[in-house]
């Protein structure tokens, strides 16, 4: 049997899945608590554990196909690992990538892409993956606090300050929001170097990316008016998580309707 | 309904120390699996060939991990940044989740309300993910390929999800803020014009950073305030 996806490996995954598990439930049952105890009602908290899980389930599945592009090297077991604990398909692909050429010259040398065969490899790798994200477990505990702190007196959060405060919140996640909108209008695809060559690992901006976004801000817009027009309370967790679905179903229709000569058309594709 | 706006209540210092002891073992786990592997397997590679390896991440990941944490803890909360650091994936999917809840919740910003939101939102969707890519290890990994291979008819969703989701994100907040919400997405525009692949983990702060300058100005000018020029903040501190 393959030693990257034996019982051993399945059993490093179990103890990691365990844990990660164990710490959101934790959290996740402190939390309800607090919140009961200072009288948020139950539907309230209910609806942010639904549409959470609704809002999770697409990029989960694009976090599980990552695991299937870095399986090529690393087999199932160590991605699944590294993407449940402090991970994403950029630094992933990078750390591996770097682990590898290492071994540049040696009997054993891979790129990333081909099927690592040698155990000798398949630890550095995976040490260079851990040591490249642990700085979070440091930095976190450590400074927290004092970060979160520091930005509260700033924003007049902690002195009721509040509307300077609201704008200033509003205009971070605006800002995190505008990163990824400009990405999706004018964005080249990001890239990684398999087997030597550079490749996109998705799509730039084009035809599809500008109709996905269009899509889901007109079904949020049209479905919110909806909502508050007819008092569908209900129905509002799922008007976030169905626009992005929209958004998602527009590309299949765009993929199979129109040649892919323009559905796929980027604006500035990787050469 | 919580009006407590103490930064540091009593709630918050409890899950700081929580967030603390599981920082730690989650540290402790995630060394040993390199660990566990260099030894079950007698595979011992050389100081240089991790070291070799490791720097050229370590530039690049540890001054994003040093932005990120100073960028995003703030927006995340207590309890969601320590889940959320630990299990990873904060920009594409935690955050994103957090402001979908707090939309749906409507807390005020710093109050324990607003606390519990964030770590719900990122304890479920940890949750999900977790038994999602457990669900898909174990279950889809013959067919997932297939769905998600170049050709397939779901590709292009998968590719798109990004866009997607930061739309549907993105409407509510810039249908409610929209003179704010100009700058930063030309900021974005203008810097992806000159360099095509500029990461997101270098374009977000760059974007934040401007947004959060463009949106004080804007303030202290009346804009945000129907001419009315309101006390500069900053100097009410002082």
């Amino acid at each position: 049997m393959d030693f990257k996806e034996n019982g051993f490996m399945y059993g490093i995954a179990v103890m990691v899945i365990v844990f990660v598990l164990a710490q959101a439930f934790f959290f996740l049952i402190r939390a309800w608590r607090r919140g009961k105890e200072i009288g948020m009602s139950t539907s309230t908290l209910k609806n942010v554990v639904t549409s959470s899980a609704l809002f999770t389930i697409a990029p989960a599945i694009a976090i599980m196909a990552t695991v299937v592009v870095l399986s090529s090297s690393l087999g199932i077991v160590l991605p699944w690992i590294r993407l449940t604990v402090v991970g994403n398909l950029q630094y992933e692909a990078t750390a591996a990538q770097s682990a590898m050429e290492a071994f540049k010259g040696g009997e054993t040398a891979v790129a990333f892409g081909q099927e690592i065969t040698d155990p000798t490899v398949f630890a550095a790798v995976a040490w260079v993956m851990t040591l490249g994200v642990i700085i979070y477990l440091i930095l976190v505990p450590l400074f927290l606090k004092t970060v979160q702190n520091k930005v509260g007196k700033v924003t007049g959060n902690g002195d009721g300050n509040n509307k300077f405060g609201d704008i200033i919140s509003a205009a971070t996640f605006i800002g995190l929001i505008a990163a990824f909108i400009g990405n999706a209008l004018v964005g080249k695809a990001a890239t990684i170097v398999k087997n030597g060559k550079t490749e996109a690992t998705g799509m730039g901006a084009g035809v599809m990316s500008v109709a996905v976004l269009i899509t889901s801000v007109v079904t949020l817009l049209v479905l919110q008016k909806l909502c508050k027009k007819f008092g569908w309370e209900k129905f509002e967790p799922f008007v976030m998580p169905l626009s992005m679905f929209a958004g998602m179903g527009m590309a299949i229709l765009l993929y199979t309707v129109l040649p892919e000569s323009i559905s796929l058309y980027e604006w500035r594709p990787v050469a | 309904m919580s009006k407590n706006k103490e930064l540091g209540s009593p709630y918050i210092e409890k899950t700081h120390f929580w967030g603390r002891i599981f920082s730690v073992i989650a540290f402790i786990i995630l060394l040993s699996v390199p660990t566990m592997i260099t030894v079950h397997y007698d595979a011992h590679p050389t100081f240089h060939q991790i070291f070799d390896g490791f720097v050229s991440v370590a530039l690049i990941f540890w001054t994003a991990a040093i932005l990120e944490i100073i960028v995003y803890a703030p927006m995340l909360g207590t309890g969601a940044s320590y889940l959320s650091f630990v299990t990873g994936n904060t920009t594409n999917l935690k955050l994103p989740c957090v402001l979908n809840a707090r939309e749906i919740a409507k807390p005020k910003p710093g109050t324990d309300e607003d606390e519990i939101v964030s770590t719900i939102a990122v304890a479920t969707s940890t949750i999900v993910t977790t038994i999602i890519l457990a669900i898909g290890v174990l279950a889809l990994t013959p067919i997932l390929p297939k769905i998600t291979a170049k050709g397939s008819v779901f590709a292009p969703a998968f590719n798109q999800v990004l866009p997607a989701l930061f739309g549907a994100l993105g409407a509510g907040y810039f249908a409610k803020h929209w003179r704010i919400s100009f700058v930063p997405i030309l900021t974005a525009v203008i810097c992806l014009l000159f360099n095509g692949n500029l990461g997101t983990g270098t374009l977000i702060p760059i974007c934040v950073v401007v947004s959060i300058l463009g949106a004080y100005v804007m303030y202290i000018s009346g804009f945000l305030t129907g001419g009315v020029k309101p006390e500069n903040p900053l100097k009410k501190k002082k």
